[in-house]
């Protein structure tokens, strides 16, 4: 700059007779001022090279490699616009501005820098539907037969997530028609005139009326049923829990991890119609589980490992959880093991059942309650459960009149004392604790009300204080008597 | 079966259903909204679109298994949003192409 300075003001000092001398250095200053100005940002280490911008050569081979993009990214804001407009002309203002390197030495360069141009380049000033008009256009460029595939391709998320929700859908529709169906079916077997539980129950169904529908639908896959009006018993609740076959995703699910449609009977019983029982009867694992988990049961009972001496006994693949072996021996009577839990009926009824659970000590609103859970066959084999379904009465009848023994009596007694005088300390320890709490929420509360009390004195006491020092301070007019 | 001569029903000792209530707390945690709402979450906050298609196959899925349409539906309706949101801001944002 202090050069250009120097020249141009030297050529005003020279005397007017050399013009032309005069007009060449004012076209070379000038030419060399605008190659600086463009070539600046290029070039900012080379400011001292001056004199012929346009033919520089081995110097510049350098550059490219040092800076990839092209030089329209690197420049300044006023460069871009006007290169910016159309593509075609854009490549020619390129090599214009750029013949001083071999084009053969970037041969595969420039396709793969031109996308990103693009694409910045309508982040700055284009709408999207021009960007995507240059995209086909380059693509097209580089291969014209591939781009139908290629724009299909490039939805596949899109195509993938619609189809899924399409099968989603309908197969919501025909997996929620199925559990209806099932439900229906399983009602038409057990709950309508003349069935078993029609027999034995007068209340059907959950609302009251004459032709009111048997059964609840919770959730496209959960159903229930109540009965209520029977002796030793006070309501009877069947909840149907089907798979999800409405849902795609745990159909699916399913088909990996199996699954059974669940049918479980709750059925809590009269206060004085259930006497000291803690009985559960499951196959091996889930009992074992059972015993782990259910409160009662691990309390109170034990599992069973052999039956009674000289008796016959459950299948093998059942295990009996029990308080008192006598119990669970009076209440698998003979009956019971002919038709269902013996080793030949259970090969046949088996497959449909799951657990079943008596106790007097049960967790929850009631107390005396017996819980059954049998699997659900389909549709067509829906009369093959009968002799499960007919167990639940069976059963209510048998524990309602069934007494114990004095002996088991007093063994059980015993048992229940001792967890019922556990649980009053439990209470008591309670109220202790919230007695406690009360007491020092009490003091806190006396103690923050002293402390103002305090405080109120203390400033008090300061106020009076202050008067005191006051008058003290005020000078004592000495008063002498008169002679 | 045996069964006993007279009939075991007693009328005078009917009940009429009473629904047992569950208490919101208790209730079965609907992991097919969470996994939707996460999802969507990633979905626009990272431009994922398969985050954003993915919120909406779970907001569907949670849709059928919904069991009680007061409580559940606050749950199925924030995912929903965030996965509609996804969609909006992967697909008609201005901003950027639609190519991946």
């Amino acid at each position: 700059m202090a050069n250009l300075r120097s020249s141009f003001l030297s050529c005003f000092l020279i005397p007017r007779g050399d013009t032309l001398l005069q007009l060449i250095l004012l076209l070379s200053l000038l030419l060399h001022h605008l190659s600086a100005s463009s070539d600046d940002s290029h070039f900012e280490g080379f400011d001292e090279i001056d004199d012929e911008p346009i033919l520089f050569q081995s110097p510049l081979s350098d550059l490219p490699l040092r800076s990839p993009p092209p030089p329209t990214t690197l420049s300044t804001s006023s460069d871009q616009p006007p290169s910016v407009s159309d593509l075609p002309p854009k490549p020619s203002a390129k090599t214009s501005s750029f013949d001083y390197w071999d084009e053969d030495e970037f041969e595969g360069f420039p396709t793969e820098i031109t996308p990103p141009e693009v694409t910045k380049q309508s982040e700055q000033t284009t709408t999207p539907p021009e960007s995507a008009s240059t995209e086909p256009d380059e693509t097209s460029k580089v291969s014209e037969p591939t781009s139908l595939t290629k724009r299909i391709r490039s939805y596949t998320v899109e195509i993938a997530c619609v189809s899924f929700l399409i099968m989603f859908a309908i197969n919501y529709f025909t997996g929620k028609k199925e559990n209806e169906t099932l439900a229906l079916a399983w009602a038409a077997t057990f709950a309508t005139k003349d069935t078993i539980f029609d027999k034995n129950f007068s209340l059907l169904g959950v609302v009251e009326g004459d032709n009111s529908p048997l059964l609840l639908k919770e959730g496209q896959n959960v159903f229930k049923f109540y009965a209520s009006g029977r002796r030793f018993c006070q309501e009877l609740l069947a909840t149907m829990e089907l798979k999800s076959r409405q849902d795609l995703i745990a159909k699916l699910y399913n088909m990996i991890v199996p699954c059974k449609d669940e049918i479980t009977f709750e059925v809590p019983m009269n206060e004085d119609a259930m006497d000291h029982v803690v009985f559960a009867l499951a196959k091996k694992k889930a009992a074992k589980a059972m015993h782990k988990e259910v409160r009662d049961l691990q309390r109170f009972a034990n599992l069973m490992t052999s039956g009674p001496n000289g008796r016959k006994w459950v299948a093998d693949e059942l295990t009996v959880i029990t308080e008192s072996k006598e119990v669970a021996g009076d209440l698998i009577n003979e009956t019971v093991l002919d038709q269902v839990f013996g080793e030949k009926a259970f090969g046949n009824f088996g497959k449909w059942f799951i657990s079943m659970h008596f106790s007097d000590q049960h967790q929850g609103t009631h107390k005396k309650m017996l819980v059954f859970k049998f699997a659900l066959p389909d549709v067509n084999h829906m009369a093959d459960m009968t002799r499960l379904v007919a167990l639940v009465p069976y059963y209510i009848d048998l524990i309602g009149r069934y007494k114990l023994s004095s002996q088991a009596r007093s063994k059980t007694e015993a048992a229940r004392s001792k967890v019922a005088q556990e649980v009053y300390k439990e209470l008591q320890n309670e109220r202790q604790e919230a007695l406690q709490r009360k007491k020092a929420e009490r003091r806190k509360m006396m103690e923050e009300a002293q402390s103002k009390l305090n405080a109120e004195a203390l400033r008090k006491k300061e106020a009076k204080e202050r008067a005191r020092q006051l008058k003290k301070a005020m000078p004592k007019i000495k008063m002498s008597r008169g002679a | 079966m045996s069964s006993s001569g007279n009939d075991p029903r007693q009328p005078s000792t009917a009940k009429p259903y009473k629904p047992q209530p569950v208490h919101p707390d208790n209730l079965p945690i609907d992991y097919s909204g969470f996994i939707a709402i996460i999802f969507g979450v990633a979905g626009v906050m990272f431009r994922y679109k398969l985050g954003s298609w993915l919120a909406l196959i779970f907001c569907a899925q949670s849709l059928a298994n919904m069991k009680n349409i007061e409580t559940d539906l606050k749950q199925i309706s924030t995912a929903f949003m965030f996965a509609v949101m996804g969609m909006v801001t992967n697909y008609l944002s201005p901003a950027r192409g639609v190519k991946t």
